[in-house]
């Protein structure tokens, strides 16, 4: 067999899985988004006009709960994303020293990580619990009084966003302490003779070094927030009334229950795509060389 | 996996006194904090779920409350039916996935590591990894068309396809990099001797990349353990995974508390325990290859 061959035959099936199960959906989908598709119905070409409807152009009006639903995911993307950046470069920083006990203790402070989204939000649901749940009673313990979390919208959108940021601040962490664990030792014993100071260490030293790693885990964040729909489902319901409602949830519920309306879901999570591709662009720019 | 508590073993940073200072102490503290808040709902839940009565405030057991295993009787034993049903899909569905992903994404990482393409292998890499950047509703809304019209709905066959499609990254690009640290020299050497490309892969290479194996094996079995929202749309009969179950713990019976403690920990446990044996992987794996760990 010659070498030529050989090194497609490793490729092929790989490249085949991915054609057939990610670009052929998404073109599928791309196709029934001009369609006013139901399920039961069929379908009729209709060109752009689900986009139009959702959007508000020509004769349409904006599709209200599209918008509120993209302001709750755009709150998650900058709350939740800035939150486990700052909270996550905070715990490497404190993890990156040589002590007894921290590396047991990491393998504890990612395991929220792990744990299925869907059950993530169940816990939330008995952790925020108004009347018994652990946070109002230290709440109230402190003097601060309940927070009804379910009841009244930004407490709830809280809710959601702590979850989140709980489970996705050790992500943050591990990347970025591997990060600082490569910055080289003498730097910082060079820096150490102008200045005591671990905040100016860590401004002069520290952070321009991971700049770099946290610009790649801002990127993923931005992604993955994007997708957030299991703890908002099982933690709210999207609720009060659809305030905690992410913009993929609201078009899972127009797409997949009650009317199957696949036409106009398909066009909403079309809109989305747009999004994802313009921040992994960004992010396959920014690492191209690693793969070549 | 020698090599794996070798790197867990390696030394932290050095860059700290050696005497224990005050600011020694502040550090262990603040970790202990950080632990705290990491593990503190877990552990609520494990005392919720060994509640039978709810009764708020009551957290310490044996002094404010009888703990018992009711819960867990319940969901193993009179319950105990649907448990294990769903507790076997979520196994062969992430034992399936995990199966085609990781013999895709090994031969694809290896081709990656070890070859160069017409097209730029950077832009291969891109299409393997394009699927963790798309919203999953964005292919989910075609998999129910798709599905339908293969009579896939609802099946082993269809849940493999969709988690095995979700973890394929994750394979490919841990493989990729594993390889990729081997040394060429070796794949030189076995060609010289006469050996064909794929016996130098799999009587050199494969043997080499066990603890990447490993690793791939234990990631992808960990996400598709985890996936739900494929799975609401597309399995919800016959083959419902456990996250179903958790899912839907309070239309059973309302919110019973100790109750959905008790199947969130079931949910929870294996893919935690699964992240623990790997943590050295876990960094380029989750990054895509951006950051080297």
């Amino acid at each position: 067999m010659t070498n030529n061959r050989a090194k497609y035959l490793f490729l092929m099936p790989g490249v085949i899985w991915i054609l057939a199960f990610t670009l052929f959906p998404l073109l599928y989908s791309f196709g029934l988004s001009l369609t006013n598709y139901r399920l039961g119905r069929n379908p009729k070409y209709i060109g752009f006009e689900n986009y139009a409807e959702i959007l508000g152009i020509g004769d349409e009006k904006v599709d209200k709960k599209a918008v509120s639903t993209a302001s709750f995911s755009a709150f998650l993307f900058l709350g939740s994303t800035a939150s486990t950046l700052f909270f996550g470069t905070f715990v490497a920083w404190v993890f990156n020293h040589s002590l007894p006990f921290l590396r047991q203790m990491r393998a504890i402070v990612t395991m929220p990580l792990f744990a299925a989204p869907i059950a993530v939000g169940w816990l939330g649901v008995v952790i925020f619990n108004e009347q018994s749940g652990p946070i109002n009673n230290v709440l109230e313990g402190l003097g601060l009084g309940r927070v009804n979390w379910f009841i009244e919208p930004m407490p709830a959108r809280l809710a959601v966003m702590f979850t989140d940021v709980w489970q996705w601040t050790p992500f943050v962490f591990i990347i970025i302490l591997a990060s600082m664990q490569a910055i080289p030792d003498d730097l910082y014993e060079s820096a150490r003779l102008d200045t005591k100071s671990n905040w100016q260490l860590f401004r002069s030293i520290t952070f321009p070094m991971i700049a770099p790693a946290l610009g790649t885990v801002m990127l993923l964040r931005m992604v993955e927030s994007l997708k957030i729909i299991d703890i908002p489902y099982s933690l709210t319901r999207g609720g009060p009334g659809s305030v905690t409602q992410t913009y993929v949830y609201y078009a899972y519920e127009t797409g997949l229950v009650g009317s199957f309306q696949l036409g106009e879901a398909a066009a909403l999570a079309y809109l989305l795509v747009i999004v994802a591709i313009v921040i992994s662009s960004i992010y396959f720019y920014r690492v191209r060389e690693r793969f070549e | 996996m020698q090599d794996n508590s070798a790197a867990l073993q390696a030394p932290v940073v050095k860059n700290i006194p050696q005497r224990r200072s005050y600011g020694d102490y502040v550090i262990i503290t603040l970790a202990l904090v950080c632990t705290f808040i990491a593990f503190s709902p877990f552990g609520y839940a494990i005392l919720t779920s060994l509640k039978s009565e709810w009764k708020s405030g009551d957290i310490i057991p044996f002094l404010q409350f009888e703990p018992n295993l009711l819960n867990w009787q319940q969901e193993f034993g009179s319950g105990g039916a649907e448990t294990m049903k769903a507790l076997r899909n979520s196994s062969l569905i992430s034992l399936g996935a995990t199966l085609v992903a990781t013999t895709l994404g090994t031969l694809a990482g290896y081709g990656l590591a070890r070859f160069k393409y017409g097209i730029g292998n950077r832009n291969l890499v891109s299409w393997f990894l394009s699927q963790r950047f798309l919203p999953p509703v964005a292919t989910l809304i075609p998999f129910v068309l798709m599905f339908r019209d293969l009579k896939l709905l609802d099946t082993l066959a269809g849940m493999v396809i969709v988690n095995a499609t979700f973890t394929l990254p994750f394979a490919v690009l841990i493989m990729r990099d594993y390889f990729a640290d081997l040394p060429p020299e070796m794949r030189e050497a076995a060609l010289v001797d006469g050996a064909g490309e794929f016996t130098t892969f799999l009587r050199i290479a494969l043997p080499l990349a066990r603890p990447a194996l490993v690793a791939s094996t234990l990631i992808c079995f960990a996400f598709s353990w985890n996936e739900f929202l494929f799975a609401s749309v597309l399995a919800n009969r016959d083959w419902k995974p456990y996250p179903m179950l958790v899912a839907g713990s309070d239309t059973v019976r309302g919110i019973d508390f100790g109750f959905v403690t008790t199947r969130m920990l079931i949910a929870v446990t294996v893919p935690v325990i699964l992240s623990l044996m790997v943590q050295r992987f876990i960094v380029r794996g989750l990054t895509f290859g951006a950051v080297k760990g």
